[in-house]
């Protein structure tokens, strides 16, 4: 195997893994605290590139661009959960999960009225250009979405670890019940997971978009390959999630370079169904699938 | 009768449609319709009744599409055998997709189906005897027994047929024990899996069955397009679903029918007015609306016009009447249950650590101890709610301990929960009816043993309330009436006296002794000393997580440990 491929193939799948693991993040967060699945997820990191592409594309200086579209990101998710589940907060699990379906549906919609159906394009933020490492050839881009995730995991892990909201959200995955007997304002956390999660997801967009394009209807694959990463966290663990989301990111990377590029998504969607598969039915039996549950 | 008047509604509609509203666009929009509303019915039954959201509906409707398609093109079979084939292709591939991935929590179902739809587009993209990005053209129009249906009037009435088939499908399901099975399921997972109800089994079938419709769906679709290509069951198609079953009413199999005609005039009017790309946030806004504002749906909105309209008469509200003790017959194969060694920790908590008895057949055999003692944790581990972690249990020699709860209850061991766990989505007797579903009865079979139950708790007149409107004691009374429904040869209570008041719990040890004198095993976990001391033949004491003392009442009331557990070694030695 030759390794300039291979480390040509390894560094744009981190890139894209990075947003992965963002959204796996933004998922497992907003399940423990709140208890729903947000749908929605992935459609708040298509907003954040479509917002910053579009603004810059209006002369918007970039520093703003990005701003911008992380405001945009935060509060769509603070409205989301004003609106559309702060009402229903007792209704059953699938009316609630179903909710932030119609929540992303709409995301699409407005994006797709708003911005037109062309995917768009924005200048790198220093510049197009390329770097050489280890006989690859990469965007200088790729370093600006690096750096901002490892900035954004580490502010994450200084949150969960060294605040009480953080450690609210911690003893929400552990027993959200307990959590809330103990006094956790599971309401107001609801609401700043949401924000956070809006947010980072819509950065993670805008880093993104001068490699990828931003486009109205990306916002289902995201959501799904982060949601592959979210799940082998169990939906728990915002390490893992991090690290499947980054492993999905080079998985499909690989498939496309090393098998085929038509069957990327297959692949990477294949292995979420295998995963599940195994999960449920091969090495669970009997009354420990009570507890797996 | 709800459901003749729809019916009827549904008829009329359906004939007079070609003839009031002539042409062929509008005919094809009546094709169209019938051909969503084939799947839509389905999508009711997996998300309104299994609660279960599939991301990727339309997955199976390309199941179908495409069996149609290449099966009558390149192949020129018969068009219904072909449609056949596709229905039993997409329900073989929800089954295997569904039964491990529905042990899962978490709405995985959701994103699983949707991974489904879109490796199926891939493949059917990159794959040459699909036609790839071109699709498949010239597929005939559909034909029954070798009789081609020239024109698109005869077709249309098929569809309708055939929707008006799948609707029967979905009436006779709501009807059935599985589908007051799935009502219970929704309404509390653990008092169904008492009854020995199979969840997972349960919504995999709803799956399934959604699966072959929605194929249906695909195949009548593409034989109206005359091409499939991959595009044709997109993900747009698959919120369609969700859009109509959700806008329609979930709670009814004719929302799936109201919705497809909802969604479809929609988008036509969108079509019209020159607006196609508001659909989707006409439709995500109409989703997410309808949920929070009136979860019913379109159909439910109907349903409620027509009681407003032709109301019923309020059920009179009849109280607490003598039971009749003759209601029941005494069983002549009481269970014995062993426990030898049990054992659970939570974490460092031993909270049940070796403990071993025995509750002999016919006996009031009672579990106490003082608080945090691990009666209730004991319990779940005979009932099969929590693993063990060493130990085990019999019943009537047989080992269950790695039976599921379901599986337990259906060996015949009821119980009752120390916070009621009632259906509240149904009325008191169908709460009961619940309780003999392991039975297999017919329907006016499990109503009559239902009744019996009732009556053998003094409920009888109480049979058509919610669960809601009696009082405490009289809804414990209904959950021990659905345990008896059972026809349990072990039955299990969880404190029943707790939260009842004097008179109450004297009742209840009435009744005890009345299941008792059936011949019925009972295991009483209680607090009330007074309560057990007068009913149990065998009292069994834990502390601290374990056994200490067995016995009878009078000894136990002696004992030394028993004594210094509940009371403190000091205050005795005071005394």
């Amino acid at each position: 195997m030759d390794l300039s491929v291979f480390v040509q193939l390894l560094l744009p799948g981190l890139t894209t893994g990075c947003v992965y693991a963002l959204v796996a993040l933004g998922f497992v967060l907003c399940a423990n605290v709140s208890g729903v699945v947000n749908f929605a997820q992935g459609e708040y990191v298509m907003l954040g590139g479509v917002v910053a592409a579009f603004a810059s594309s209006q002369g918007i200086a970039l520093p703003l661009a990005v701003g911008l579209a992380v405001l945009v990101g935060g509060c769509l998710g603070a409205l989301q959960e004003r609106l559309t589940l702060a009402p229903v907060r007792h209704a059953p699990d699938f009316i609630q999960i179903t909710i932030t379906l119609g929540v992303a549906v709409v995301l699409r919609g407005v994006a797709l009225i708003a911005f037109g159906k062309d995917p768009l394009s924005m200048p790198g933020f220093s510049g197009d250009g390329v770097f050489e490492i280890g006989g690859a050839v990469v965007a200088l881009q790729s370093l600006w979405v690096w750096g901002a995730t490892a900035l954004m995991l580490a502010g994450m892990f200084w949150f969960l670890m060294f605040t009480d909201p953080g450690r609210a959200v911690r003893a929400c995955s552990i027993n959200l019940q307990a959590a809330r007997l103990m006094g956790v304002d599971a309401e107001r956390l609801t609401l700043f997971v949401f924000v956070v999660a809006g947010a980072t997801a819509a950065l993670a967009g805008v880093v993104v978009t001068p490699i990828v394009l931003a486009n109205w209807d990306a916002g289902i694959a995201y959501g799904l390959k982060g949601f592959v990463g979210a799940i082998l966290g169990s939906f728990r663990s915002p390490l893992v999630a991090v690290l499947g989301g980054l492993g999905i990111g080079v998985l499909e990377s690989f498939a496309a370079g090393y098998v085929s590029s038509g069957y990327k998504d297959a692949m990477v969607y294949g292995v979420l169904l295998a995963y599940l598969l195994i999960r449920g039915g091969v090495f669970v039996f009997g009354r420990a699938a009570l507890l797996a549950r | 009768m709800k459901n003749a008047a729809a019916l009827a509604s549904f008829c009329i509609l359906v004939v007079l449609y070609p003839w009031i509203i002539r042409g062929t666009y509008p005919l094809g929009v009546g094709i169209i319709t019938g051909a969503l509303a084939a799947g839509t019915v389905g999508f009711v039954l997996l998300l309104g009744y299994a609660h279960q959201l599939a991301l990727g509906q339309a997955g199976f409707c390309m199941v179908g599409g495409y069996a149609s398609a290449l099966l009558c093109v390149n192949h020129k079979w018969d068009p219904l055998a072909a449609l056949l084939v596709g229905a039993a292709a997409a329900m073989a591939i929800a089954w295997l997709v569904a039964t491990p991935i529905l042990k899962l929590r978490g709405f995985v179902l959701a994103m699983a189906s949707l991974a489904l739809h879109l490796i199926l587009v891939v493949v059917a993209f990159e794959t040459p005897f699909t036609g790839g990005a071109l699709g498949t053209y010239g597929i005939p129009k559909f034909g029954l027994f070798g009789l081609h249906l020239a024109s698109d009037l005869a077709y249309y009435y098929v569809v309708w047929t055939i929707v008006l088939a799948f609707v029967g499908i979905g009436l006779a399901v709501d009807r059935s024990r599985i589908g007051r099975a799935l009502k219970a399921i929704a309404a509390s997972e653990t008092a169904a899996l008492s009854t020995g109800m199979d969840i997972r089994r349960y919504k995999v079938q709803m799956f399934v069955l959604s699966a072959g419709m929605a194929s249906v769906c695909g195949s009548l679709a593409v034989h109206y397009l005359r091409a499939m290509d991959p595009n044709v069951f997109g993900f747009a198609f698959s919120l369609n679903f969700i859009t109509a079953v959700i806008v329609g009413g979930l709670m009814t199999v004719w929302g799936g029918v109201v919705g497809a005609a909802l969604i479809t005039g929609l988008r036509e009017l969108l079509r019209g007015l020159s607006l196609p790309l508001w659909e989707g946030v006409i439709m995500g806004a109409l989703t997410v609306i309808v949920l929070i504002a009136f979860r019913r749906g379109f159909a439910g909105f109907l349903s409620l016009l027509y009681d407003r309209l032709f109301g019923r008469q309020e059920t009179p509200r009849v109280a607490l009447v003598e039971p009749d003790v003759s209601a029941l017959r005494p069983i002549a194969n009481a269970a014995t249950l062993e426990v030898r060694g049990a054992a659970r920790s939570f974490g460092n908590l031993r909270a049940v650590n070796g403990v071993s008895f025995t509750v002999a057949a016919g006996s009031v055999t009672a579990l106490i101890g003082p608080n945090g003692a691990g009666k209730t944790t004991l319990f779940n581990l005979v009932c099969g709610y929590q693993p063990l972690d060493a130990g085990e249990v019999t019943l009537d020699a047989r080992r269950i301990e790695t039976l599921l709860p379901n599986q337990i209850a259906a060996l015949g061991v009821g119980r009752t929960f120390q916070n009621l766990q009632l259906f509240d989505n149904m009325n008191v007797l169908d709460n009961v009816i619940c309780g003999g579903h392991r039975h297999l009865w017919g329907e006016s079979t499990g109503r009559e043993k239902a009744r019996a139950a009732l009556a053998f708790v003094g409920l009888q007149g109480a049979a058509s309330l919610m669960p809601g409107e009696l009082a405490f004691g009289h809804q414990r009374l209904v959950e021990i009436a659905r345990a008896l429904a059972l026809e349990p040869r072990l039955l299990l209570m969880d404190e029943p006296a707790s939260g009842l008041n004097d008179s109450e719990t004297e009742r209840l040890a009435e009744l005890t002794l009345r299941i008792a004198a059936l011949g019925i095993t009972v295991l009483l976990v209680e607090h009330d000393m007074r309560l057990v001391m007068g009913l149990a033949d065998h009292v069994v004491v834990m502390h601290h997580g374990e056994k200490i003392a067995d016995g009878a009442p009078d000894a136990i009331r002696r004992d030394r440990a028993v004594i210094e557990a509940y009371l403190g070694i000091e205050e005795h030695a005071a005394a």
